[in-house]
C-alpha cells in the first residue's frame, strides 16, 4: 500500500510539474503579448501626432492620401519612423508597442485609440528643414525648463511615403544625426571650461592669461595651431571663448590637473578613455554617450582632444543637454523628452512625461559663470542676426580627415517666454556659405510663433 | 467502492452541454458563408455524443464512466477545433480518428485491467516492440533513413508511436517481479530491469538512428518513472545513497547528451528566435503572435491565419486554438486533459502493477504535452510533438486511445485469474466426475 501511495505522489508530482510550467507560461504571455505582436502585421497601429495634433505618422500613410502634401513627413522622417523595419532608433521603432492597437483582453483589433502624442511641433520643424536649403546636417532644440524636444531635425531625411530601395537613399538618410556621435569642435570648450572651474576654481581660471601667436608649441613642442594664424595676442578666458581659441585652451589644459579634467568629465557623461558610462536614452532612442581620450595634459592628442578635435564624439543631443544646466544655472541637465503622453486602445492616457532632471556634472556655480561667459559672447555682433538674447558657441569641426569642416553652434535663449537651448550642425560648410545663425534664427523665430 | 465524481446524468448534461455552447460558438462567431456549413459538424459531435451515452447507458454499462465522459468530451471539442481552422468545415478525417481512439480505449481497457492475464502474455509485448523497431528498420531501407511513416496510399502512419503503449505496459509488468534479482559484484540485478533497460536502449538507439530524437523524452520518462518505482518499492534494496548517484549518474547523462547531441538538435537548443523568426525560429515566432492575436477570447473560429503554417493542427495546434478560440479555452481544454490524468486518484489504483502504468501514461501523456505547448510557445527547445488527443494524426490518436484505456484500467482494475479455454475444460470434466462420485 506504501509502494502505491508513492507512486500515485509521483503522478502528482509529474502533473504539478506541468501545471507549473502552465503557470510560467500565462505569466509570459501575460507580460511579453505586447512585444510579439510588434511583430506582427496583422496588427493596425496608431497615430503619432506633435503638440498641435499634426499627424507625424499615419500607418496608412500612401502617397495617395498625402498627394496634396508628398512632403508632409520628410522632416521628420528619420526621428518619428515608420513600422516597415527598414529603420532602428526612430520614436516609433522604439516603441511600436504603445501604438498597437491590441491588448490580451481583445485581442488585436482595427478600431482602437492608441496614440502616441509627440512634444515636437511639426510647423517648426518643418520651417526649420526648409531652412537649412541644400546642405546637410542636424538641429536640435528643446524646452530647457521643461525637457520637451520641439525641434528635431536631420537632413538628408527620407520620405516614408516613398523609399522602397534603400541602397538608392543617399548617405545618412534613416538616422537623425541629432542623436549619434560627430566631431564637437570648439563647442567642446563649454565642457572644458566647465573642467577647468570645477577643478581650480573660477578665480584661478579667470585670473589665467595666455598669448596666442597664432600657433603654440606644446611642451612636447607639438604646434597647436589657432583658426586665426596671426594670433589673438593676450586674452583672458572670457576672450578666448569668444575667439574660440585654439593655444589658450592648449595652455589652459596643461595647468589644469588630469585627474581633474576626467573626473568633471566623467561626471558629465563622458567616456574618457573608453571607460563604460550607463546608457543615454530618450523614449527608447538610444543616445550616444560622448567620449574622449584624456591621457597627459602636455600631450597634443589630450589637448586637442579638449578643444574638440583628436579623438572627441559627442552627439549633438547631449551638447544641447548641458546647455540646459547652464542656461538654468542649476548643477542639473534637464532630461529632453519625445513623448508627452500616449494613449491606449480604448484612449485612456497610459503614459504621461514629466520633467525630470539628472546631474550636469558640475556645479551651479560653474553653470552661472558659463552662462555668463556665453551670454557675453552672444552679445556680440556676429549673432546679432539671431536677433534674441541668446548664449552661444561656436565650432567648427575637421572631419574625414580635415577634408571637410562642419559647423556647429551649441547655446541657449535667455528669455523668459523662449527657454530654449539648441544645438545646430551644418556639415560640408567650409565656404560658410550657410551660417549657424540662420539656422538658430528660425528655430527661435518659428518657435516663438507658434 | 468506486467513485465517479459526477452522476450519470450530469455528466451527460456536461458533455452536451459543453458541445453545444461550443457549436454555438461557431454558429454565432464563425467564419462562414452559410450556415449550412456548420451542420456536418454539429451532426457529427451530437451524433457521437448520443451515440456513445447510448452505448454506455445500454449496451456497455461500466461502474466507471467518469473516464469515458471526459474523453467524449475531449474528442468531440478536438473535432470541433479541427474542423473550424481557417474556415468553418468538417474534417471527417479527424473525426473518423477520434472514433477509432474511443474503439482503442475499450479495447485498452479490457486487455490490460487483469495485470495476471498480461503477465502471460508479456513475452509478446517484447516481440511486439521488437517488430515495431524492425518495420521502423525495413522502412529506413524502402523510403530513407529519416522516413518516420509509412503510407499506405489511403492511409499514414508512424510506427514509432505505437512503442509508447507498449514500453509503458513493460514499465508496469517489468515492476511485479523486480523483487527476483540476483546480487552480482555489489549489485543487485533483476533480469526484467536488464529486459527493460535494453529496450529502452534499443528505442533510444532506432530514434537516433532515426533523427527523430524529440521523441525520446517521452520514452526516458516513462523508463524514469519505472526505475523510481523500482526504487521506491518498500523490499527494494536501494539505499538513499544509490538513489543519489542515480540522480546524479541521470543528471551527467542529462548534460552529455545536450553538450553532444547532433548539430540539427544543437541549431534547435541555441536558436534565438526573435533574431532568427524567418530561420529556425519561424514556427514558433507565428505561434507566439497567433496566441496574441487571438487575447484572450479568439479572432472567431475560422478566422485564425496561423493554419498557413506548417504543423499549425499539429505541432502548433495549441498556438491556432489560441488564436481562434481565445487563450482562455486553450487553458480549458489543457484543463480537461489534464482531468483524465487526475481521475485515477479518485479511483486510487490498488496493486503496484496499477500504479506503475497510470504513473507511466501520465509521464508519457505530461511530457507529450509539455513538449509541444512549452516547445511551440519557446519555454523550452521546439521539438514537433502533438498534443494527445487535440493534435490531428491518427497513429498519435489510436495511441492516445490505448494510454487512455490504461489509465480507465487502473481504476477498475481486475485480480481474477484469467480463464484459459484448456484449463475450463479440466476443470468442468472434474467437477462433473466429483459430481458423479458422489452420487
Amino acid at each position: 500500500m506504501k509502494s502505491i501511495k508513492r507512486g500515485e505522489r509521483l503522478t502528482i508530482i509529474i502533473i504539478a510539474a506541468f501545471l507549473i510550467g502552465m503557470i510560467i507560461l500565462v505569466v509570459k504571455i501575460i507580460m511579453e503579448s505586447s512585444f510579439y505582436m510588434s511583430h506582427s502585421t496583422h496588427v493596425k497601429l496608431g497615430n503619432v501626432y506633435d503638440c498641435n495634433g499634426e499627424i507625424l505618422f499615419d500607418s496608412e500613410a500612401s502617397l495617395e492620401k498625402y498627394k496634396d502634401d508628398a512632403n508632409y513627413f520628410i522632416d521628420i522622417g528619420n526621428v518619428i519612423g515608420d513600422d516597415s523595419g527598414q529603420m532602428t532608433n526612430t520614436l516609433v521603432s522604439e516603441n511600436i508597442n504603445k501604438l498597437q492597437n491590441y491588448n490580451l483582453l481583445f485581442g488585436a483589433t482595427k478600431t482602437g485609440k492608441s496614440s502616441i502624442h509627440a512634444t515636437l511641433n511639426h510647423a517648426a520643424n518643418r520651417k526649420v528643414y526648409e531652412a537649412f536649403g541644400n546642405k546637410d546636417g542636424t538641429a536640435i532644440a528643446y524646452n530647457y525648463k521643461t525637457g520637451e524636444i520641439l525641434i528635431c531635425v536631420s537632413k538628408p531625411s527620407v520620405n516614408i511615403l516613398n523609399y522602397e530601395n534603400v541602397s538608392e537613399l543617399p548617405s545618412g538618410s534613416l538616422m537623425c544625426k541629432a542623436f549619434y556621435g560627430t566631431v564637437p569642435g570648439s563647442t567642446q570648450k563649454v565642457s572644458t571650461l566647465a573642467a577647468a572651474i570645477e577643478s581650480i576654481g573660477y578665480s584661478a581660471v579667470s585670473e589665467k592669461v595666455y598669448n596666442c601667436p597664432g600657433t603654440y608649441y606644446n611642451n612636447y613642442g607639438t604646434g597647436i595651431d589657432c583658426h586665426d594664424l596671426s594670433g589673438h595676442g593676450v586674452q583672458n578666458i572670457s576672450q578666448a571663448l569668444q575667439n574660440s581659441c585654439n593655444p589658450f585652451f592648449a595652455q589652459l589644459v596643461e595647468e589644469l590637473p588630469l585627474d581633474g579634467i576626467i573626473n568633471t568629465f566623467r561626471d558629465m557623461g563622458y567616456s574618457v578613455n573608453k571607460s563604460k558610462n550607463k546608457e543615454l536614452e530618450i523614449n527608447g532612442i538610444s543616445i550616444f554617450r560622448a567620449s574622449t581620450e584624456l591621457t597627459d595634459v602636455n600631450d597634443s592628442i589630450t589637448q586637442w582632444g579638449c578643444i574638440g578635435q583628436g579623438k572627441t564624439e559627442i552627439s549633438p543631443c547631449q551638447l544641447m543637454m548641458w546647455q540646459s544646466a547652464i542656461a538654468n544655472g542649476t548643477d542639473k541637465v534637464t532630461m529632453p523628452y519625445l513623448i508627452d503622453y500616449s494613449t491606449n486602445i480604448i484612449g485612456i492616457t497610459t503614459h504621461h512625461s514629466s520633467t525630470k532632471y539628472e546631474s550636469a556634472g558640475f556645479s551651479s556655480e560653474t553653470s552661472k559663470h558659463i552662462r555668463e561667459i556665453m551670454l557675453e559672447n552672444g552679445r556680440n555682433n556676429k549673432y546679432s542676426s539671431i536677433g534674441r538674447s541668446v548664449g552661444v558657441k561656436t565650432g567648427t569641426a575637421q572631419v574625414e580627415n580635415g577634408k571637410h569642416e562642419n559647423s556647429l553652434l551649441v547655446g541657449f535663449c535667455d528669455e523668459d517666454s523662449l527657454p530654449i537651448a539648441f544645438c545646430i550642425v551644418i556639415e560640408k560648410n567650409e565656404s560658410q556659405e550657410m551660417s549657424t545663425n540662420q539656422i538658430a534664427a528660425q528655430i527661435l523665430n518659428s518657435l516663438s510663433e507658434s | 467502492m468506486f467513485h465517479n465524481g459526477i452522476k450519470y446524468g450530469r455528466s451527460v448534461m456536461l458533455v452536451l452541454l459543453t458541445h453545444l455552447i461550443m457549436l454555438s460558438a461557431v454558429v454565432l462567431r464563425g467564419n462562414y458563408d452559410n450556415i449550412q456549413q456548420v451542420y456536418p459538424l454539429a451532426i457529427a459531435v451530437l451524433g457521437l455524443d448520443l451515440v456513445y451515452i447510448i452505448t454506455l447507458r445500454f449496451f456497455y454499462n461500466q461502474m466507471t464512466y467518469t473516464m469515458d465522459f471526459l474523453l467524449l468530451l475531449i474528442l468531440n471539442i478536438s473535432v470541433i477545433f479541427q474542423s473550424c481552422f481557417g474556415g468553418i468545415g468538417f474534417s471527417s478525417k479527424h473525426y473518423i480518428t477520434c472514433i477509432l481512439a474511443l474503439i482503442c480505449c475499450q479495447i485498452s481497457f479490457l486487455l490490460t485491467r487483469n495485470h495476471i492475464r498480461l503477465m502471460t502474455i508479456k513475452k509478446y509485448l517484447y516481440i511486439a516492440l521488437g517488430a515495431i523497431i524492425g518495420i521502423m528498420l525495413i522502412t529506413s531501407v524502402i523510403f530513407g533513413r529519416y522516413n518516420l511513416w509509412i503510407d499506405l496510399g489511403f492511409f499514414q502512419f508512424q510506427p514509432s508511436e505505437f512503442m509508447k503503449p507498449i514500453f509503458v505496459l513493460l514499465c508496469a509488468t517489468s515492476i511485479m517481479e523486480q523483487h527476483e534479482k540476483k546480487k552480482i559484484l555489489f549489485f543487485y540485478i533483476s533480469k526484467e530491469a536488464l529486459m527493460l533497460t535494453g529496450a529502452f536502449l534499443t528505442i533510444f538507439l532506432i530514434q537516433w538512428f532515426k533523427h527523430d530524437l524529440g521523441s525520446l523524452p517521452t520514452f526516458a520518462a516513462a523508463y524514469a518513472c519505472a526505475v523510481v518505482c523500482r526504487i521506491c518499492y518498500p523490499k527494494a534494496k536501494f539505499s538513499k545513497k544509490m538513489l543519489i548517484i542515480i540522480c546524479a549518474i541521470g543528471a551527467v547523462v542529462v548534460v552529455a547528451a545536450l553538450k553532444f547531441a547532433p548539430g540539427y538538435v544543437q541549431d534547435r537548443l541555441s536558436v534565438d528566435i526573435w533574431s532568427d523568426m524567418h530561420g529556425h525560429g519561424y514556427q514558433q515566432c507565428q505561434a507566439l503572435m497567433a496566441i496574441a492575436e487571438g487575447g484572450l477570447f479568439g479572432k472567431g473560429p475560422g478566422y485564425g491565419s496561423l493554419i498557413e503554417i506548417a504543423a499549425a493542427d499539429t505541432d502548433i495546434v495549441f498556438s491556432t486554438i489560441c488564436e481562434e478560440w481565445g487563450f482562455l479555452v486553450a487553458l480549458l481544454i489543457i484543463f480537461f486533459i489534464v482531468s483524465l490524468l487526475i481521475l485515477p486518484m479518485i479511483n486510487k489504483p490498488r496493486s503496484y502493477y496499477h500504479t506503475t502504468m497510470i504513473l507511466g501514461v501520465a509521464a508519457v501523456l505530461i511530457v507529450q504535452m509539455g513538449l509541444n505547448i512549452f516547445g511551440s510557445c519557446n519555454l523550452i527547445p521546439f521539438t514537433g510533438f502533438k498534443i494527445p488527443f487535440i493534435s490531428q494524426g491518427g497513429s498519435s490518436m489510436i495511441t492516445c486511445g490505448l494510454l487512455a484505456g490504461m489509465l480507465k484500467a487502473g481504476q477498475s482494475p481486475v485480480f481474477r485469474k484469467p480463464e484459459i479455454p484448456s484449463l475450463q475444460k479440466k476443470r468442468q470434466i472434474q467437477s462433473g466426475k466429483t459430481r458423479r462420485d458422489n452420487i
